[in-house]
């Protein structure tokens, strides 16, 4: 009889110490996985946000800072104003590249002029724009017209239709963005002109008018000329601009970033308790059942069988049984994770991409191989102390 | 196993009876108006009420898989429960769907939860049709 064949024969006779071993694996892995894939993907959808803003400094209203983080890593919308002259005094700061401005807008909630509640609405400046235009120009091949809008991922039209109603009056879908697990996903992208149609005609089709202040803007992203350091150019904005507060990109969604290093804290001291706990449990139900076996232990030994055969034949139980529930434990997390990342991203507060095949592959082995680790570690002292027995006193026993 | 699965069926069962009825956009006030101004409920509701209609049949499948002894019983009653397990993903994704906006109540909670059960379902019936095919019949007396 193999290695193999002894382990998987004694496997099939303990329901109790399978069942516990198994479930235990289920925990460490999938908690282990969950967690891995939660912060990564936190971490990911930060990383293409920033990316797809594309600016290295975003100016702001004073005590927006916060408003704008919500809205773009969140999708809640939100509505702050600033002077349109800050624009051209920004641009002609020493420093900076292109100053292009966007008005944060939103449709109004549970109104039938309306498609969509509460949606976060960008309009940008063709003629200036750096972060929307270049996407457009590559998979449109040209920018919007007036009356036409591109949509974050989950923003789409009614079956069959290409139109969206936005205070009464319909604009059309020209094409989705890529996801990015944040609020950008459920955002919708307007030209200035597009806005401005919107505003002076919702004063007759829709429940409430759109109201944009004149002269004003929301935010200004700034692109810094090559080779010059964005602190400098955010200190000298500062200086030259009252009332603004200008963000670098590397400090952008500090707040957000501190939540999930809270988060991560937490998640990692309940993952150290439970790996522990369950280490532990694992070397019990072991000792438990190898006290249980000690005379067929014993009678294989006497049967010729050495120490190293009787301790590698419990490792091997272990590791069949750390395989299977490590593999339960993946797989449910992974799925878990896959079908419910939108309630996770509501729930916990945080941006949330899925990460690509090969990364998630390489953290499924991860998983798998923590859950191997954790059931052998266990497993390691009763096998050996099993193993150095004498095999008279144990069949005597 | 095979008791373990049923009890598993039953759980499941009353997850599929209860979370989408409480979790689907009517549950959170939402409805959808029709041109002459009615008030009517959104697709996912009408799933939600389908789903009772499959839990009830796989609660009594999770009862006899606790019951049962036969070889051919598992066999008839996980055959079944494998379509009943396919039929409870169906719904909500083919048969009659939910709302299209993937952020609406119905597809963060009621959707992955009836995809996750269904395919729970599935893998039991999966795991006591093979284990009961190695089953010993009992011998009558």
């Amino acid at each position: 009889m193999s290695l193999l064949q002894l382990a998987l024969k004694s496997i099939s006779g303990n329901a109790f110490r399978n069942g516990v071993v198994s479930l235990c694996a289920v925990l460490i892995s999938a908690f282990a996985l969950f967690s891995t894939l939660v912060m990564r993907g936190a971490e990911d959808s930060l990383r293409l946000a920033i990316d797809r803003l594309g600016a290295d400094i975003v100016v702001v209203p004073q005590g927006s800072e916060a408003k704008i983080e919500s809205a773009l890593l969140m999708g809640i919308p939100a509505r702050f104003w600033m002077l349109q002259s800050n624009l051209s005094r920004i641009a002609a700061i020493p420093g900076v590249d292109v100053a292009s401005p966007q008005l944060y807008l939103a449709t109004l909630t549970g109104a039938d002029c309306c498609s969509v509640s509460d949606m976060f609405m960008i309009a940008y400046d063709p003629a200036s724009d750096f972060t929307i235009q270049p996407w457009l120009k590559q998979n449109l091949g040209e920018g919007l017209r007036m009356g036409e809008v591109v949509g974050g991922t989950y923003i789409s039209a009614t079956e069959g239709e290409q139109n969206i109603k936005v205070y009464g009056y319909l604009v059309t879908l020209k094409s989705n963005l890529e996801p990015t697990g944040t609020g950008l996903d459920q955002s919708m992208f307007l030209t200035f002109d597009t806005a401005y149609d919107i505003a002076s005609k919702s004063a007759t089709q829709a429940q409430s008018q759109l109201i944009i202040p004149p002269d004003s803007i929301s935010a200004a992203l700034v692109k810094v000329s090559p080779g010059t350091d964005p602190h400098e150019v955010a200190v000298r904005i500062l200086q030259s601009v009252p009332g603004v507060t200008p963000i670098e990109s590397s400090n952008l969604f500090q707040s957000y970033r501190r939540q999930m290093t809270g988060l991560l804290r937490s998640i990692l001291v309940i993952l150290s308790v439970t790996w522990g706990l369950s280490v532990v449990l694992i070397g019990l139900v072991f000792s438990m059942a190898a006290n249980e076996r000690r005379k067929e232990l014993g009678v294989l030994r006497a049967l010729g069988a050495t120490r190293r055969f009787v301790f590698q034949s419990l490792l091997a139980e272990a590791s069949i049984l750390a395989l299977f529930g490590g593999a339960t434990g993946v797989a449910l997390a992974g799925l878990a994770i896959f079908l419910f990342r939108n309630l996770i991203m509501v729930s916990l507060e945080i941006p949330f991409l899925l990460p690509s095949p090969v990364s998630l592959l390489l953290q499924l082995g991860a998983g798998l191989f923590l859950a191997l680790f954790s059931v052998n570690l266990a497993a390691l002292f009763p096998a050996f102390k099993i193993s150095r027995q004498d095999p008279a006193i144990a069949m005597r026993e | 196993m095979n008791k373990t699965m049923g009890i598993l069926m039953i759980v499941l069962a009353l997850v599929i009876a209860i979370v989408p009825i409480t979790t689907d956009c009517l549950a959170h006030g939402r409805m959808l108006t029709t041109a002459e101004g009615m008030q009517v409920p959104m697709k996912c509701h009408w799933t939600a009420i389908a789903e009772i209609g499959m839990a009830i049949p796989l609660a009594l499948v999770g009862v006899f898989n606790f019951t049962s002894k036969r070889k051919e019983t598992f066999r008839t009653l996980n055959l079944i429960g494998l379509g009943l397990g396919a039929l409870v993903i169906a719904f909500p994704t083919v048969l009659i769907g939910v709302c299209a906006n993937k952020m609406m109540p119905c597809n963060m909670i009621e959707l992955p939860t009836l995809i996750m059960s269904g395919i729970l379902v599935m893998g039991a019936s999966l795991i006591t049709l093979v284990t009961s095919n190695k089953m010993v019949e009992p011998v009558a007396a």
